[in-house]
């Protein structure tokens, strides 16, 4: 993957947002204060921008500067976080021009670990991170034959929405929905789902 | 909606043009974006102090940026965390080479922007950069057990942890100092509100939340958080009394500690309700043995509209007490050396 592959799959990122938008708020609506489909379709929207305004080659530097943007246009909580993943991802992959399979596969550990340490939730506690982690741990066991498919962001794309499917069940630990207790385990995640749109659009982009 | 605005959208900005107008040679503004203001006197080599947060809330949190307290806050929309570009371009014009403090109110976003502020100011600039996050309302959750974060709320009792931490980096205390003496200050004061009506952000136009014309919630939060009972309206003395039992027991303030007391209203609650308040408050903590220090009433951390009012009480010492004694000049809050 190059500068123009990230700057691809940000617009793909953006559009799924958008797309679906209204889901999102319906999710949400029923735990937060309704406003993730928002803030993800502005915030992803931001990313994409600033990423096809900027022209680096350096695909670090380019997912930080996405991550700023990012930040700046949704201030809440999950915009905040979802610019800490491309942040972090973009610290780790700072003065790479191409990535290779393993690279490519750390973006979503690092991205993972940047929204890990901002938001300080564990695996299990039915957030993003629920989603994200079978993609990035299915992502990292395909990058070892040395190369990464459209089968393979295929492949994690499903690993994501299955363990969106999983939220329902958990019991929430954080957020608003957490003031539920028990009651949580009725609802799906919408961290999660935001998650499984994420390796949606990275799927569309292997695919193209 | 029934609101002296122009338009929902203008809100905010239009209320930042008019607070720059009013006090031109207190605060100003950094980096050309009103949400970013400042002190407009400099202090050479005194530890800055930032906070931040939503609007909705005044004089919180702009309203303490002035002499002897806050040196800088970024401003978000109502009940909306300010962005972490935001913050770092307060941090960078206030820090005068001795460090920033964060001092800001316990909701996740604004905790998630503020680290992500530190840690720019950190990278890209070589600010240091400190953190207390002041959570005080008993009502929101249970006390932190030992290793575990505090879930509270920040609400109204950071007035005194800003009005400590100010006065303490005025007389020139280090960044290390000034943050003991926040982190002091947090862990003395607890708060609890009682709510009677919504209030309602202009740009969703109807009220936050429903609640009976005969009705009131025990410690709901400030932008509407659910509280811990709602009922029907009793007599001032009567919701005193199940405010403040929660408090005393918390802390716990015992028979011989000495008090500041806050009673602060929610933005539509009159004074005359408050003081009623108070005159409970007092009977109460006389009662008690608890010797009051020095007693604030008015509105220091609103929500809009909302009808209602919270009581803090800060354990004060002899050092606490030197900093509350010590002036204040904002153009929110003013203080001669008590």
């Amino acid at each position: 993957m190059k500068a123009d592959g990230l700057r691809a799959f940000l617009r793909a990122a953006a559009e799924r947002m958008a797309e679906k938008k209204d889901w999102l708020i319906e999710l949400d609506s029923r735990a937060g204060d309704s406003d993730l489909g928002l803030t993800m379709s502005d915030g992803f929207a931001a990313a994409a921008k600033a990423a096809g305004d900027s022209d680096l080659e350096d695909i670090g530097k380019l997912a930080y500067t996405a991550g700023k943007a990012m930040a700046s246009a949704v201030p809440s909580t999950m915009g905040t976080l979802m610019a800490s993943g491309l942040m972090q991802a973009g610290k780790v992959l700072k003065g790479k021009e191409e990535l290779d399979a393993q690279e490519e596969a750390a973006f979503f550990e690092a991205y993972f670990d940047g929204v890990q340490q901002r938001g300080k939730a564990k695996v299990g506690e039915k957030t993003f991170l629920d989603g994200l982690w079978p993609a990035a741990e299915s992502l990292k066991a395909a990058a070892e034959k040395g190369r990464l498919t459209a089968e393979d962001a295929e492949n994690a794309a499903a690993a994501a929405e299955q363990a969106f499917e999983n939220t329902k069940g958990m019991k929430a630990v954080h957020g608003r929905m957490a003031i539920r207790g028990e009651a949580s385990r009725e609802l799906y995640d919408p961290g999660a789902a935001v998650a499984m749109l994420l390796m949606r659009a990275y799927a569309d982009t292997k695919k193209a | 909606m029934k609101k002296i605005i122009n338009t929902p959208e203008n809100f905010i900005p239009e209320m930042l043009e008019g607070i720059y107008a009013a006090h031109p040679g207190e605060v100003t503004c950094a980096g050309e974006d009103l949400h970013c203001l400042v002190n407009a006197r400099k202090h050479p080599g005194k530890v800055g102090i930032a906070t931040g947060g939503g609007s909705g809330h005044l004089p919180l949190f702009l309203g303490y940026v002035g002499e002897g307290m806050l040196d800088g806050c970024s401003i978000g929309d109502v009940f909306q965390s300010p962005s972490p570009e935001q913050m770092l371009a307060v941090t960078k014009e206030i820090d005068q080479g001795a460090g920033v403090l964060y001092i800001y109110g316990n909701y996740n976003g604004d905790i998630f922007n503020f680290d992500m502020a530190a840690e720019m100011a950190d990278m890209e600039e070589d600010i240091r950069v400190e953190s207390v996050v002041a959570g005080e309302d008993v009502a929101s959750a249970a006390p932190a057990a030992e290793g575990e974060p505090n879930k509270r709320r920040g609400v109204a009792g950071i007035f005194f942890v800003y009005k400590c931490a100010g006065a303490a980096a005025a007389a020139g205390k280090d960044l290390d100092e000034v943050k003991r003496v926040a982190e002091k200050a947090c862990a003395n004061v607890r708060t609890m509100g009682v709510a009677l009506t919504s209030c309602t952000v202009p740009r969703l136009g109807h009220p936050s939340f429903e609640i009976g014309e005969d009705e009131m919630e025990i410690g709901m939060g400030i932008h509407g958080e659910p509280g811990i009972r709602r009922g029907k309206l009793k007599s001032a003395d009567e919701i005193v009394d199940e405010m403040l039992e929660p408090i005393l027991k918390d802390l716990p303030f015992r028979e011989g500690d000495e008090v500041a007391v806050l009673v602060n209203g929610l933005g539509g609650t009159p004074l005359e309700e408050q003081y009623v308040m108070f005159r409970r408050i007092r009977q109460t903590l006389d009662a008690r043995g608890i010797k009051v220090y020095h007693t604030w009433v008015g509105e220091f951390a609103t929500s809009m509209e909302m009808a209602g009012a919270s009581i803090s009480l800060m354990r004060v010492d002899t050092e606490l007490k030197e900093y509350l004694a010590a002036p204040a000049d904002t153009p929110f809050y003013k203080q001669f050396q008590l």
